[in-house]
């Protein structure tokens, strides 16, 4: 099956944004994301802490909602699903 | 009008379509570049998700505080010192109403709208901090 991934501001800087991939089914949220941030030490830093957790700021959608970081090992991705990994927003 | 957009917006011509016959009061908040020695900013946007959040926000405001009339106008791309950012035109029958809907409204788009700023520099740039972690106040 295949995901949409969307990076916003420092994170699309570092990981790039618009990345269309093929997924195992099962594949849950973390392990993607860890995947896709995997491809640059930076952009993975600033989204995992040193233990491998998410960063308590970052935040996750899927097809527009938002998921709770603590959910996010459990919540499965599904074909077509459009997943978004950001900061602090800071509109305004 | 919700809308995000590159291009600015006449700010005159929303505050008369603004009126109508029940309008008593019409508040603009206008947000500008401030040049905190920068030389232009930058803003980015998750687009669909963000102008369905304002829509949210304006139907909101208007059942909060009887609000006849909402825009937002958020504009996003290469923006210079002094130019708009966000124009939010509210208008009511009276001014309490009118001030309360415009500052709900900017303060949820700050709270929760998925929308970015960075400000560029000579030596390169900086992104805006937000303000909110995850749609709560990070300090007092």
């Amino acid at each position: 099956m295949t995901v949409k991934i969307r990076f916003f501001a420092r994170f699309r800087e570092l990981l790039g944004t618009d990345i269309i991939t093929d997924v195992a089914a099962g594949t849950n949220f973390t392990s993607l994301i860890v995947t896709m941030a995997k491809k640059n030490p930076e952009g993975y830093a600033a989204i995992f802490d040193e233990k491998g957790a998410f960063r308590e700021y970052v935040i996750l959608m899927k097809n527009g909602k938002r998921i709770d970081i603590a959910d996010a090992a459990t919540t499965p991705v599904a074909d077509n699903d459009e997943i978004a990994v950001f900061p602090p927003v800071a509109g305004g | 009008m919700i809308s995000i957009q590159t291009d600015d917006v006449d700010i005159g011509a929303l505050i008369i379509a603004a009126k109508n016959r029940g309008t008593g009061a019409v508040v603009v908040f206008d947000g500008v570049v401030r040049d905190d020695n920068i030389t232009e900013m930058e803003l980015e946007a998750y687009e669909d998700v963000a102008k369905t959040e304002l829509g949210k926000i304006a139907k909101d405001a208007t059942e909060q505080f009887g609000l006849l009339h909402v825009d937002i106008i958020h504009r996003i791309g290469r923006l210079a010192v002094g130019e708009n950012i966000l124009i939010i035109v509210v208008a009511a029958g009276h001014r309490k109403e009118a001030y309360a809907g415009s500052r709900f409204i900017i303060e949820a788009i700050k709270a929760g709208v998925p929308i970015w700023k960075k400000e560029l520099t000579r030596d390169g740039g900086r992104w805006v901090p937000g303000e909110y972690g995850h749609g709560k106040p990070e300090t007092g």
